[in-house]
């Protein structure tokens, strides 16, 4: 009989500490502002008012895989779509959570991200390309970003 | 007693294992956002038109004049653009030509001839919409006609882009 109350005390002191210690929390939107037909509007990951912006929350020395799901276009009025163009080095990854100090990856494809302490940072830029005939409007999407830590 | 510890140490090293190889899955969203302005709209107004010409008698063209072209253009208000323009060195009529000596071009964010004055070229002309997302562009030139031009019928086409 003392045996399973044995196990279910180190269940709960090991397992209730690893739920509460990692997190992705969405900061800051990727914003292209005011966009003109017909050209292209580039924002920089190290824009520090318009690159998107997530906080990690992991353990130090720890990995995590960072993976985005990204939109292809964004949507406007009556479903007009404004295009999106993510590049190779539109994602950067700050161990210290400073804008300035971002390791840059490709956003496209799953990134092996290692802790120093146990806060980071994911940045994101990308373009957005409208056509010269683009609707006029207020266009939006979503960008996820699901961290697996290790 | 010993069976007790036994079951717990093993309990134990699977946790432990179980900690080791654990992996927490978290995800969050962002808003992706831009505001799209008004796209640039050009509409051909009135034709250049030199009328009557004479033989070696050139005939000039004034931007007030009714006779002036005109391109109508719509846009996001207050926004600057640049205009360029194709233009010919001369008008044809069958195998002949007519030269065109010069143009001369005004824009304006009224229906007004009397704005800034520029020269219809491939170059860049920098203008800007006006409050209301208008902009009117003013073509003039000069034909200079040979001594012995050939009568006719002369036309020719003038070509103007608009980007922000």
């Amino acid at each position: 009989m003392r045996a399973p109350l044995t196990i279910l005390s180190l269940v709960c002191v090991v397992t209730l500490p690893l739920a509460g210690q990692t997190s992705v929390t969405g900061v800051r939107p990727l914003s292209f502002g005011t966009v003109f037909p017909g050209v292209a509007s580039v924002v920089s990951r190290t824009d520090p008012a318009n690159s998107g912006q997530f906080d990690l929350k992991g353990h130090p020395g720890g990995t995590a895989s960072l993976t985005f799901l990204l939109p292809a276009v964004m949507t406007g009025p009556a479903g007009a779509t404004l295009p999106l163009v993510f590049g190779g080095s539109d994602g950067g990854f700050s161990a210290s959570q400073s804008i300035n100090t971002q390791v840059a990856f490709d956003p496209r494809t799953p990134y092996l991200a290692t802790f120093v302490g146990n806060r980071a940072s994911v940045f994101l830029g990308g373009t957005a390309n409208p056509s010269p005939g683009q609707r006029a409007g207020s266009y939006t999407g979503t960008v996820t970003l699901t961290v697996v830590f290790f | 007693m010993y069976t007790a510890t036994k079951v717990t140490i093993i309990a134990l090293a699977l946790l432990t294992a179980g900690v080791v190889t654990a992996q927490a899955q978290n995800n969050a969203s962002i808003n992706v956002s831009a505001a799209v302005q008004q796209p640039i709209v050009v509409l051909a107004g009135p034709n250049l038109t030199f009328g009557p010409v004479f033989p070696g008698v050139p005939k000039a063209i004034a931007l007030g004049s009714p006779s002036a072209g005109r391109f109508d253009v719509t846009g996001q208000a207050s926004a600057p653009v640049s205009m360029t323009f194709v233009v010919p060195s001369n008008l044809t009529f069958g195998a002949n030509n007519l030269p065109i000596a010069s143009w001369v071009g005004s824009w304006n964010g009224l229906n007004d001839p009397a704005g800034s004055g520029f020269t219809p070229s491939a170059g860049a002309t920098a203008a800007t919409f006006s409050g209301t997302g208008t902009l009117f562009v003013f073509v003039g030139a000069t034909v200079t006609p040979s001594v012995s031009q050939v009568a006719g019928a002369y036309v020719g086409t003038v070509q103007m882009t608009v980007t922000y």
